[in-house]
């Protein structure tokens, strides 16, 4: 025993206790709750790689920082693009003197102004057929000749990045042009997201298969190498261009602070250090310790973060600690697979939704934080209005009952065991232990399927399934990306997996999603949600809101669902983090 | 001995070949296609037929076993599905944090278990005895994860004594990161190990030669230590050694807790992503590990006990 004493007695003294916090450097310190599997733009499907991705590269087009509704704002594009009459052509100006990041990859190792050229070869790099992009939906079939030269390619042993695609051209080095098969009113939300970030074709070339751990971008930070680790440490970028801190926000951002650095050049920390963290005990540890300056809180530490009353606990208060409470644009659904006969029955599918107690379940899981989705639209995005209640999106046991027996299932007779496919993880299992619970009040009963990740993916795909549960998260800030949902060619192994086709929700989606935005648009989009809410093609859940906790010192943060592009105008105020830091 | 060895090694033929069909079949049986995984939420169904294709998978069933075969004995298992990593390179970077926590902290968790069992079985019968049973009994029904969270909560947070999570690669810089999940790796070996080891020791305790030894008027601590211990030493061997490849493919629980970058969370983010060639790597890995730890008990046996005869 005396030895134990000895050994831990030597291992704290070599680990010479925990480390101190450091104020000599401009530096913040962030958490990505999951692993970074590399820096590849194409590949950068969710919205933690995206954040890594988006501090070293940047794409043309960025979501303005501080305004909201989202705006869109030229980032290496020089202005917004000029457009044709028929709304299929695009001219777009490249801002010169933007420098890559100084690599071996390039002569002398010292990194060149970005081309026109850059932004054709990064566009067809998306598409490259040997690639497999992840990102290869968000242009499938949308740019004049590029769907072509991808399935000529594939055919070949090398892809010919020399040869020309029609709708994709660089007119000269500052002047790029593209032309789209048809109206794309998404297309600059494509040219934002981290997918059609620009990458230069030496770094691709001369790193191989390593491209994509030796990032080379524009961005406002470098990173020389990325190693699989707890922590990326990025720097920031010496030769980065003049780029300013805004001086236009939304109404009450001047009060928040959000303003205090306009017009000062970016970025404004000298480093920034990403821990990889994807427990939740380290997690809220390390930000009660300061060792981290945000939190972005999920579920067992809601609690602990906030009152019932949505404010934020007096003991966090009192080390300056500010909560950040804001919808999220994303839906939480229970689908049916229409595929299922049982599920073409209208009144049992309205029958479900009524039985499911939706005010305990927002208590249980999300302390009273999310909001009852009334249809597939999340608040904030045009189509979703709140004076829309849908009359199935209520507790109503005695109406359920009622629309069971008309559904030919009174009290439950008749209907087999409903099998809802979840994840093993023990917060899914707990849900749909709820679920259960709710449905069993109308005689129906439901029998859990608990999977790996893989495997549920793999059962909806292949529809293999009665019912499982989700949530899907908007990839730019358009309705149509939630309305796809339920447009009948996207069903599995595309984004609908329920499987639900309506003719008439089909031709009024297909009739939307090719107008511009605008008041018109607006009025399909809410017609669309109307009718996909009252069909009850799914068993609706909640839009559920980010909760984010923030230490005093740490600067300029505003909650963003598109965030790939904000590290660059986070702040650090040192004297602030000296004098709080004693009360950690 | 040689020829021995050399026998023993040839076995690694077909074990593999048996592995490589064991992976094979579950991973095209059981967990399906793994194009919608890799894809991402907006996959379509042209996209996953061309994965499918680019990832062999299209090719027939014998030829892609030949795969599997291929890379379990060539040590080639290609690049990661998902991370697009070179998996040789994933492994070396995951092994050494793993190692870094786990190897020193089973060496010093044996060399403990085996004191304590020892002093246990010294005093066998009595109040320290009783004592040391009844808490690695009670050590063993509290589970690993209630052990993490206290200790991370109260030494790492509230005492502030080691970090909370995270690592550094070298020496010493990954002390600090290691020393608790360290501590409580040991903690929760010692359990099972002491009752394992207590166990053996009384075995051997109660053999005539003990009898014997005690007649001639050898001393309690000359016995245990000369005798019993050389005698109990086989089933240590073979205990220990066989813990050997579940050290280098790290202890998952506390990587994740402690946000250290090993082979377990490697192998779970693999298994989540169903990325065939690592999982694939890392069970040929495990394998070949598991026989040459064998034979290396094997040899160890004949040190420990002159009588045993490798032929």
């Amino acid at each position: 025993m005396k030895s134990l004493v000895l050994l831990i007695s030597t291992l704290l003294l070599v680990s010479g206790c925990s480390k101190q916090n450091s104020f000599d450097e401009r530096e913040i310190n962030l958490i990505s709750p999951q692993k970074v599997s590399g820096f590849d733009p194409i590949n950068s499907s969710d919205r933690y790689s995206g954040n890594e991705t988006g501090k070293v590269y940047e794409g043309l087009f960025e979501f303005h920082p501080l305004k909201r509704p989202y705006e869109l704002m030229p980032n290496l594009a020089e202005s917004l693009p000029t457009i044709s009459a028929d709304g299929l052509t695009y001219l777009f100006k490249i801002r010169k003197g933007v420098l890559f990041h100084d690599s071996p990859a390039f002569p002398d190792g010292v990194g060149r102004e970005l081309r026109a050229n850059d932004i054709v070869y990064s566009i067809k790099r998306l598409a490259d057929p040997k690639l497999n992009a992840k990102g290869w939906w968000l242009l499938d079939d949308k740019i004049v000749g590029l769907n072509e030269w991808k399935n000529k390619n594939s055919a070949e042993e090398k892809t010919n990045y020399s040869e020309e695609v029609e709708g994709l051209k660089s007119l000269d080095d500052y002047t790029v042009q593209m032309k789209l098969k048809k109206p794309y009113p998404q297309f600059l939300y494509a040219l934002a997201m981290p997918y059609t970030f620009i990458v230069p074709i030496e770094a691709v070339e001369h790193f191989g298969k390593e491209f994509l751990n030796y990032p080379v971008g524009t961005g406002a930070f470098l990173l020389p190498k990325f190693e699989q680790s707890s922590m990326i440490t990025y720097l920031r970028n010496p030769k980065f261009r003049e780029k300013f801190y805004p001086s236009e926000g939304e109404v009450g951002d001047d009060k928040l602070g959000l303003l205090a650095d306009a017009g000062k050049k970016i970025p404004l920390v000298d480093k920034i250090n990403v821990h990889i963290v994807v427990e939740s005990q380290p997690k809220w540890l390390s930000f009660l310790k300061a060792k981290d300056d945000l939190l972005e809180v999920k579920d067992v530490n809601i609690q602990q973060s906030i009152n019932s009353d949505k404010t934020l606990k007096d003991e966090h208060k009192e080390k300056g600690v500010r909560l950040i409470l804001k919808p999220m644009l994303d839906v939480t659904f229970y689908a049916f697979n229409h595929e299922d006969p049982i599920f073409k029955n209208k009144k049992l599918r309205q029958a479900m939704n009524l039985a499911f107690d939706r005010a305990s379940y927002n208590k249980l899981f999300h302390e009273n934080t999310a909001f009852e989705a009334q249809g597939p639209i999340p608040p904030g995005l045009g189509g979703q209005t709140r004076e829309f209640k849908n009359p199935y999106v209520k507790f109503d046991l005695e109406q359920a009952k009622k629309l069971m027996v008309e559904a030919g299932y009174p009290g439950g007779k008749g209907l087999p065991v409903i099998v809802v496919q979840t994840t093993s993880e023990t917060i899914s299992r707990q849900q749909v232990e709820y679920f259960e619970k709710c449905m069993d009040k109308i005689g129906i009963n439901i029998d859990l399927g608990m999977n790996t990740w893989p495997q549920l993916v793999n059962k909806v795909s292949n529809k293999q399934h009665q019912m499982y549960t989700m949530a899907w998260g908007a990839d730019y800030p358009d309705a149509e990306n939630f309305l796809g949902l339920l447009y009948c060619p996207n069903q599995s192994p595309g984004s609908n997996g329920a499987n639900y086709c309506n003719p008439d929700f089909d031709a009024l989606y297909k009739q939307a999603t090719v107008m511009q935005d605008s008041s018109e648009r607006t009025d399909l989009y809410e017609k669309l949600n109307e009718m996909g809410a009252t069909d009850a093609p799914w068993i609706f859940g909640f839009h559920r809101t980010d909760i984010y906790l923030a230490q005093a010192w740490l600067k300029n943060f505003k909650h963003m669902e598109f965030n790939h592009s904000q590290f660059q105008y986070l702040n650090v105020d040192l004297e602030v983090k000296k004098q709080l830091i004693k009360k950690f | 001995m040689l020829r021995y060895i050399i026998r023993r090694l040839l076995y690694l033929i077909p074990v593999l070949l048996g592995v490589s069909f064991i992976i094979f079949v579950l991973f095209n049986l059981v967990s399906g296609d793994p194009t919608a995984v890799l894809l991402g939420k907006n996959a379509t169904a042209r996209q996953m037929a061309d994965l499918r294709d680019q990832l062999g998978l299209s090719k027939p069933l014998i030829e892609q076993y030949f795969d599997v075969v291929r890379s379990a004995f060539t040590f080639n298992f290609g690049y990661s599905w998902s991370t697009k990593q070179e998996i040789s390179q994933m492994i070396i970077q995951g092994a050494y944090p793993s190692m870094c926590l786990t190897v020193p902290a089973f060496i010093i968790a044996t060399v403990f278990s085996l004191l304590i069992s020892l002093v246990v079985a010294f005093y066998r019968g009595k109040g320290i005895d009783l004592f040391i049973r009844i808490t690695c009994i009670a050590g063993v029904s509290v589970s690993a994860l209630a052990y993490i969270l206290f200790f991370q909560y109260f030494f790492a947070y509230k005492l502030g004594w080691f970090e909370i999570s995270g690592f550094e690669y070298g020496f010493p810089d990954f002390v600090p990161f290691i020393a608790l999940p360290a501590i409580i790796f040991i903690l929760l070996s010692l359990g099972p190990d002491v009752r394992f080891f207590r166990t053996i020791i009384l075995d051997e305790i109660y053999q005539d030669y003990v009898r014997t030894a005690r007649a001639k008027g050898l001393s309690e601590i000359t016995i245990l230590l000369k005798h019993v211990l050389r005698n109990a030493l086989i089933p240590v061997i073979t205990y220990v050694i066989i813990q050997i490849p579940s050290l280098i493919l790290g202890a998952l629980l506390l990587e994740n807790f402690f946000s250290i970058p090993g082979l377990g969370g490697m192998t779970l983010n693999a298994l989540n992503s169903s990325d065939f060639p690592v999982i694939k790597a890392m069970a040929i890995l495990s394998s070949v590990l598991y026989i040459l730890l064998s034979l290396l008990t094997d040899v160890l046996y004949t040190l420990a006990d002159p009588r045993v005869k490798l032929k």
